[in-house]
């Protein structure tokens, strides 16, 4: 529609092309460019017999990006079965360290019981120490559970990012194969039976639903 | 407020992970009273609707970023006082900066250690008891 009204612009009474102005030439002697470039990769990706190639490529892309999802909410499973144990461990850690150092005031309470039960002091007081030690290493194992959401945000990129490449792919596939087979690559040619209509707005379900919006057609 | 241990914190992450480490590091350091929300316009909404006294956001988030939550608390008189605290994997200088600008009061990198976070808290709150 653009290239038409340059077109008619250029255009002088007596037919001949103005030749200024020369923004608006140039512009179009881009869009025949490009054009040309277009058609010369169509006939080149025909005859170096790429489609096939691309086609695979295009059919595999959305394989890889279920795989990578499936990475990530194995990995989310298991970052939370982790932080749920460690929950766990921390709650069941304290009750022991608030025992410990209950036995241990009541032990020093009595100043000739704790003689006489030397031995189990120390070792009421080196439990103390090593539940502090395990608690630090409890929350190292918490905080490293942040690899989920680290290594999430990257999954995330990489499936947006085979989302796109697979888009130009199909998109590609749709310029290069021949007008017979186009319906098979092309994303917006019809799509066949709908495989889950659940929570779709753009399809129907039944034919109910047919009828009712061709009724609202006024049919 | 400037005891962090009578403090109530709301936490802004996408990832669940991530909300459940920094509620358990608040946590250790007393901290028992949070909530969380899994991006902004929750958060927002949650802002708007209860008290709380310091903001935990990540910034990369669906739906509404860190930074649109910051501009957003920021813009509005009765939240602007808030003190948000922007815990992040984006490490460009540009977006450290963009915090700073946009009224951040401290910023973090993910990964990152109970000693930043407790710091970064302590030093904010800091920092707010001495302009009260």
């Amino acid at each position: 529609m653009k290239m038409d009204s340059a077109q008619d612009l250029l255009q002088r009474d007596d037919g001949s092309l103005a030749t200024a102005p020369a923004p608006a030439a140039s512009q179009q002697e881009i869009f025949l460019q490009l054009g040309a470039i277009t058609r010369l990769l169509h006939d080149t990706l025909q005859q170096l017999g790429v489609m096939p190639k691309l086609q695979t490529a295009a059919e595999g892309l959305p394989d890889a990006r279920s795989r990578l999802s499936y990475i990530a909410s194995k990995t989310a499973a298991a970052a939370e079965k982790v932080l749920n144990s460690v929950d766990s461990a921390k709650a069941e850690h304290q009750q022991i360290s608030q025992q410990t150092r209950a036995l241990a005031a009541s032990l020093t309470a009595d100043p000739v019981r704790a003689v006489a039960s030397g031995a189990v002091y120390n070792f009421v007081a080196d439990v103390d120490r090593r539940t502090a030690a395990i608690d630090q290493h409890l929350t190292d194992i918490m905080l490293a559970q942040d690899f989920h959401d680290l290594t999430g945000q990257v999954v995330a990129k990489v499936v947006a990012l085979a989302g796109d490449l697979e888009d130009s792919l199909l998109k590609l596939l749709v310029q290069v194969v021949p007008p017979e087979q186009r319906e098979k690559v092309d994303p917006a040619m019809l799509h066949g039976p709908v495989v889950n209509p659940e929570g779709r707005t753009d399809v129907v379900a039944n034919q109910g639903e047919v009828d009712d919006l061709l009724a609202s057609l006024g049919f | 407020m400037s005891n962090p241990t009578e403090m109530k914190f709301l936490i802004v992450d996408d990832f669940s992970t991530m909300r459940r480490i920094i509620r358990g590091l608040l946590k250790e350091m007393g901290c028992n009273n949070a909530e969380e929300a899994e991006d902004g316009v929750v958060a927002l909404n949650m802002l708007r609707q209860q008290r709380f006294d310091f903001v935990v956001s990540d910034i990369n988030m669906p739906n509404m970023n860190g930074f649109e939550l910051l501009r957003a608390i920021k813009a509005d008189d009765g939240l602007k006082s808030l003190p948000v605290l922007m815990v992040t994997a984006e490490a460009r200088k540009e977006d450290i900066v963009m915090a700073a600008q946009s009224g951040a009061s401290g910023y973090i990198v993910k990964p990152f250690t109970k000693a930043t976070l407790e710091e970064k808290v302590q030093k904010i709150m800091q920092k707010l008891a001495a302009t009260a």
